[in-house]
Parts: structure tokens; C-alpha cells; sequence
């Protein structure tokens, strides 16, 4: 049996290999990050690797929720990792997951170089349990600015310009907007922003956290205006581009190409500041701020001004040990976040990081918008219970735009909250 | 030569319908494989097909998609990960299950049925249930992490199949040689040494391209134990964490397909000739 000693013997070898080992000092990483952002990630890192000689063990999945959930509760937790949303971070932290920042990180640091806003943000019942390194903003229109003098377009700084700009778009023979839902099992949540957007512009922004805490119900008039508004344009033949149809099945980050054919197939698309990439990715010769750039996505009732609506990236400690710790105070401090921000086009949550790091004038003039927003709110779907807000919002988005009468679809989406809130 | 004629005259129908069906099968491979060779803003604006108006125009292809697939992902220390996860892996279930399989299949001892029934019963039992539990265990076993966990994990989830397949084939081979070496006075291992083994070559070997094939595509449950630091991570998890969290990139899977593809294609080809005598095993008992 020559064949089995020779298969033992491979066996054995493999062992051999087989016994990894972890010499040194090192702080396991988990995070949604992978691609470029991984890349920015590891980046960003280095210097620290290099200062205290701590080995940065970095994980990217796009599976975070699922593996991180495993392995928290098989009790094998990364010592740092990415939360995938607030609501995430706070059921953690309510069962004692992890660790009180406040317990070794220098609160008054931590209070200069972050607005109030954003530390409570990442608190639970009065303790910090999360630190965010970047923020991307979403209420902004991205346009083609050559297509726009090309056809004597001006920028809409309100919701009824924007509308008569549409109207008129359409009497010259255009499509105004290119919308495109489809995100493989996320599909949908590209028309939650939309609503989230459109919420915040026609009511208080206490009648949005009550939305979101479920305190108001999904039937209620100011959900289904939002619904209305944004049915308006995503379910009309006119409005965007290919119809609700095209909307439905379009990749979210395919549907801005719309805006650079020749000629255009539309004119404006509502997406967060990271649809850039997708827009450098696909037209490498376009010049950030001259062949592509944004507005604010205009106010609808007045009183409620031009809020910001956005999502960020926060990290969150599960293992108290020395390596997260020196981790932790890194990536909370300016010049870790310049360098992420710098890589990525995100935006900065510390106060403290200069704004020339930027790459181009619009990141920057996005920075602006969100530094000097009257209010911001933390994007709805992503503070509601998963079964809501990466579940039913999503399919509800989807049912909707293919013809479902609103009705239902509030009322479908209401069931499921009634059930996923009382948790 | 006029029958043979009229036989291929028969016979034109049913190859016809074999190349439709081999035409309809290999159509979206074919155009992963053309999309791999395309530049990203030629992905994102038009279809692969599209190349196909002037398939002899070579400025249209590149191989930037394979050059940062192979960069990015360190082929050498990733392939050589996955071989040390997949080799074991597949020999570990393998070797037990030809153990098991001999016995249910031609030893009395108590409980026998009772066992084999557990055994395959363990066939419906959903892999991710047993995720937290197991690494519960590992943690304690300080098994997390280290290569020796996953190869007993992979080899658990195996076994019931693969004792199952080997007890089909094992337990066709024909009681005579059993009998006629228990009466020249050979024991159990010695049968199952000299005789049973060398006759269920094609078995195993069929066996062991299905293995190989689920823990070389396997992602979950390498993430899940050994985690997806560089130093341990297999091909899935380098090429899953290509594609950007929006799903930008995601032209590079194509080409990072197919530099997956490559090992199990040499060996599926090379096993090929067991693979079809193996897949017949168990099912036609002569």
C-alpha cells in the first residue's frame, strides 16, 4: 500500500503547515471593507503597524452581518470591528457585548474633535461604545454640468424650480431623472434614501425619529405624501429614464451612466457623495466638478429648510485588550480618518481633519453641506429593526415602483414593524 | 458502407440535439469568458456579445482584469492556502468513510442499522445550524483559526455523503470474495486492505472530485472558522473581498473565476474516466 504512506506522509506535511502562528502583538479587524476600501483600509493602518509595531489582522466581508453575529455569539468576537448600522451597534451593546470607550479614551479629545451629534450617535444609555472614521452624505441631485449649459439648464434651489425644470425637460424632448433600484438582494434600498430625503423636507425632524422609532405609523399621512412624491417621478413613463421598469431593474450604480451618453439619456440622479466612484469607474476620462457634480437636493416645504440626510462608518471594540485599545485612540485621531477620507472621497467625522486632504472640490463642497446642515439625521433604514429597514422598507420600495397600490404596501410594511418593533 | 450511412443519418437528430444542448450550457461561460478579457468602461457601457460583431479586433480585449485579480489576491500564498484546507480536507472524510462504509456494509456488530440511519439521517441537518455550536467548541478546543479546526469541519459535513456514496458501492461488490477470504483466513482489515480498497478505485476517486469541488468553492464555513486574515485565507475569501462593498469591481470575479477554475478543471479531466465508471457506482448493483 504504497499509495496510503504516501498519503499519510502528505497528511503529516500539511500539519506541518497547518499550525499557524501568532507571534506578536496584533488586534484582529473585521469590516464590511473590501476592493478599494480594503485597500484605503490597510493604507490607513500602516503608519500605526509602524509606530507601535501592533500587526493589524484585517478581515473585509460584504457577509459582516452574518459572520460578525456567528462569531459573536459563538464568543470568538474580532477584537475590533465595523458595525453594520447603529440599531446593530445598540443591540450589542445592550447585551454587554462591548467595550465602554469612555473607560480608557480621552473624553475631552474625543469631545473637541467630534461634534455632539455624531458622539451620541455612537453611545448607548449614555456610554460610547462607537467611533466614526468617515461619513458619506446623501442628499444630493449629481448632474452633468456640460449637458446642462449644453441644453440651458440652471440649478434648481427649490422643489417646485426642480419640478418646473423636469416639466420643462420633458416639453424640450429629455428625460429629467435616472433612478435605478436594483442592488442584488438589497434591491430597493437606493428608493429609501428617496423617501428618508423627502421626510425630512416636508415634515419637523421629530416627526422623522419618531418614523423611525416606529412611534408614528407607517399609514400615517406624512409616510404616505413621501411615498407620493417620490411615486411621482420613479412610477411615471415621463419622469425618468426607461420607466418604472428600467427603474426596478437597473444596478443603482449603473443607473448615473444615463447622464453621460451622448446625448444624454437623462439629466439628474439622486445618489449618496460614493456614487463618484462608480462614475469615475465607469467614465475614467470624466474630471470631477467639471464633467460631473452635485447639488443639494432642494427643499420642499420651506420652513424645514435643506436638512442633510447620511450614513457613516463606526467602529465598535469587542475585546478589551492593550492592541484595540492603541487601535481604537488611532483611528479616532485626524490624521488616521485624513488618510481614509483622502483614499476614498468620504467625509470626515472629526472636526480636526483638513479639508485639503479631499481629493477634488466636490468632496469638499460636500463637507461643507454636511458641516453646516441645520439638522442632520443618520439614514431611517439603517436605525430601524433589520427585518424593517433592510427588509420590508426594501421589498415595499420595489412593490411600489412596479404598481402595488400604496396602500398595501404601507400596510405590508406596518405588519412587519408591528412584529420587528416590539422585540 | 450503406448501413453505416443510414446509421449516421439516424443518429444526425440526436447529435444535433447533443450540441444544442452542449451550445445552450456553455453560452453564459462563454460570455464570462469574453467578459473577463473586456476593460471595465467597455463591462459597464455594453454587452459581451457585442464583441462578437468584430470578434478578430484585438484592441477590444485586455488582460489588466487577470493582472489585478493575480496581484491583488497574492495567488501564491492564497492557492497554497486552499490546498492545505482542501487536500485534508478530502483525504480526512474519505479514509474514515471507507472505514465505515466496510463496516456497515459487511460487518455485524449491534446497532448497526440504527447507526447508519443516524449517520445519513445527518444529511438534512442545514450546515449553517451548526455554525455558533461548533465554534463554540473550537473556542474551547483553541481550534479557531488553525487550519486542523477546518479540516474537521469540512470533513464532518462531508462524511454523511460520502458515507453514504461508499456504502452504495461497497456494499454491491459481490459477497463471494468475502466469504471465499474469511475461509482462507483473512481478517476484516485485511480484506478490506487488499480487496476492498483496490475495487472501489473509481468510487473514491468519483467521491473525491464531489469533496474537493465543495471545499475548494466553500466560503462560509472558512470564513466562519478560520476567519479571512491573509495568512490563512482561502481563494473564495480573496476574491469575494475584490468586488468593492457597493459592488463596484465586480468585472474582476469574472476573471477571478476562471483563475479559480483552473486546478479543479485539471483534476476533474484527469479523473474524468473514474468520474463516469463512479457516478454509475451503487446506482446499477449487478
Amino acid at each position: 500500500m504504497k499509495k496510503f504512506n504516501f498519503i499519510v506522509i502528505a497528511v503529516c506535511i500539511l500539519l506541518l503547515f497547518g499550525v499557524t502562528n501568532a507571534f506578536g502583538q496584533s488586534v484582529t479587524v473585521m469590516a464590511v471593507w473590501t476592493g478599494a476600501e480594503a485597500d484605503a483600509f490597510l493604507k490607513m493602518v500602516e503608519p500605526f503597524e509602524k509606530e507601535t509595531g501592533i500587526k493589524v489582522e484585517f478581515t473585509g466581508t460584504r457577509d459582516l452581518p452574518a459572520i460578525l453575529t456567528t462569531r459573536v455569539e459563538a464568543g470568538n468576537p474580532p477584537d475590533v470591528s465595523v458595525m453594520p448600522n447603529p440599531g446593530q451597534m445598540q443591540e450589542f451593546a445592550r447585551d454587554g457585548k462591548l467595550i465602554d470607550l469612555s473607560t480608557f479614551m480621552n473624553m475631552d479629545a474625543l469631545k473637541s474633535d467630534y461634534s455632539d451629534a455624531w458622539l451620541e450617535l455612537g453611545s448607548y444609555q449614555g456610554k460610547i461604545y462607537s467611533i466614526f472614521i468617515s461619513a458619506d452624505l446623501k442628499s444630493l441631485v449629481w448632474y452633468n454640468p456640460k449637458a446642462f449649459a449644453a441644453a440651458g439648464y440652471t440649478i434648481p434651489t427649490t422643489w417646485d424650480e426642480l419640478m418646473t425644470l423636469s416639466d420643462k425637460m420633458i416639453a424640450d424632448g429629455h428625460t429629467p431623472w435616472a433612478i435605478g433600484l436594483e442592488s442584488g438582494a438589497a434591491s430597493g434600498w437606493p428608493g429609501t434614501d428617496w423617501i428618508e430625503d423627502i421626510m425630512l423636507r416636508i415634515a419637523p425632524p421629530e416627526t422623522y425619529d419618531a418614523w423611525v422609532e416606529h412611534k408614528i405609523a407607517w399609514t400615517n399621512e406624512v409616510v404616505k405624501e413621501a411615498f407620493e412624491i417620490f411615486g411621482g417621478i420613479a412610477r411615471s413613463d415621463k419622469y425618468v429614464y426607461g420607466g418604472p421598469n428600467a427603474v426596478l431593474t437597473i444596478p443603482f450604480g449603473d443607473s448615473p451612466d444615463a447622464l453621460f451618453t451622448e446625448p444624454p439619456k437623462a439629466y439628474m440622479h439622486r445618489q449618496a457623495t460614493f456614487i463618484k466612484s462608480f462614475i469615475e469607474e465607469h467614465f475614467p476620462n470624466l474630471v470631477a466638478g467639471k464633467d460631473f457634480d452635485f447639488f443639494p437636493f432642494p427643499p420642499i416645504k420651506k420652513e424645514f429648510g435643506n436638512p442633510a440626510l447620511g450614513a457613516a462608518d463606526m467602529l465598535s471594540m469587542f475585546n478589551d485588550t492593550p492592541e484595540a485599545r492603541a487601535f481604537m485612540k488611532y483611528i479616532a485621531s485626524a490624521p488616521a480618518q485624513e488618510i481614509w477620507v483622502g483614499e476614498l472621497g468620504k467625509l470626515a467625522p472629526n472636526q480636526k481633519v483638513n479639508p485639503s486632504v479631499y481629493p477634488d472640490d466636490i468632496t469638499r463642497k460636500a463637507a461643507q453641506f454636511l458641516g453646516e446642515a441645520s439638522v442632520f439625521r443618520f439614514d431611517g433604514s439603517d436605525l430601524m429593526p433589520a427585518a424593517v429597514g433592510s427588509g420590508s422598507f426594501w421589498t415595499g420600495i420595489m412593490d411600489y415602483v412596479s404598481g402595488e397600490s400604496l396602500q398595501n404596501v404601507l400596510l405590508q410594511i406596518e405588519t412587519s414593524a408591528l412584529d420587528a418593533y416590539r422585540q | 458502407m450503406k448501413p453505416k450511412f443510414s446509421q449516421f443519418l439516424l443518429n444526425t437528430p440526436m447529435h444535433l440535439f447533443i450540441i444544442l444542448i452542449a451550445i445552450i450550457w456553455v453560452f453564459p461561460t462563454v460570455g464570462l469568458l469574453i467578459t473577463s478579457f473586456r476593460p471595465s468602461s467597455a463591462v459597464a457601457s455594453s454587452g459581451w456579445w457585442t464583441v462578437l460583431m468584430h470578434p478578430f479586433n484585438f484592441s477590444q480585449y485586455t488582460l489588466a482584469n487577470y493582472y489585478e485579480v493575480i496581484t491583488k489576491i497574492g495567488l501564491g500564498r492564497t492557492f497554497l492556502n486552499t490546498l492545505i484546507i482542501t487536500l485534508p480536507a478530502c483525504i480526512l472524510p474519505i479514509i474514515i468513510a471507507s472505514f465505515a462504509a466496510y463496516a456497515f456494509a459487511w460487518m455485524e456488530f449491534w446497532g448497526r442499522r440504527f447507526f447508519f440511519i443516524l449517520f445519513v439521517g445527518l444529511l438534512v441537518v442545514p450546515l449553517q445550524m451548526t455554525l455558533i455550536p461548533i465554534l463554540r467548541i473550537f473556542n474551547k478546543l483553541g481550534l479557531s483559526g488553525s487550519f486542523f479546526g477546518i479540516w474537521l469541519a469540512h470533513a464532518g459535513y462531508g462524511l454523511p455523503l460520502v458515507i453514504y456514496l461508499m456504502y452504495n458501492y461497497i456494499s454491491g461488490l459481490p459477497s463471494e470474495i468475502f466469504e471465499s477470504s474469511t475461509i482462507d483466513g483473512a481478517t476484516p482489515f485485511q480484506i478490506f486492505k487488499s480487496i476492498v480498497i483496490p475495487l472501489s478505485v473509481p468510487a473514491i476517486a468519483s467521491i473525491a472530485i464531489f469533496q474537493f469541488i465543495w471545499v475548494w468553492n466553500d466560503l462560509l464555513v472558512a470564513l466562519v472558522y478560520l476567519g479571512g486574515t491573509p495568512n490563512v485565507a482561502p481563494l473564495t475569501v480573496r476574491i469575494s473581498a475584490l468586488v468593492g462593498s457597493y459592488g463596484q469591481n465586480w468585472e474582476l470575479l469574472t476573471a477571478a473565476a476562471f483563475v479559480s477554475m483552473v486546478l479543479p478543471l485539471i483534476i476533474f479531466l484527469s479523473l474524468q474516466r473514474y468520474f463516469v465508471r463512479g457516478i454509475l457506482a451503487g446506482s446499477v448493483k449487478g
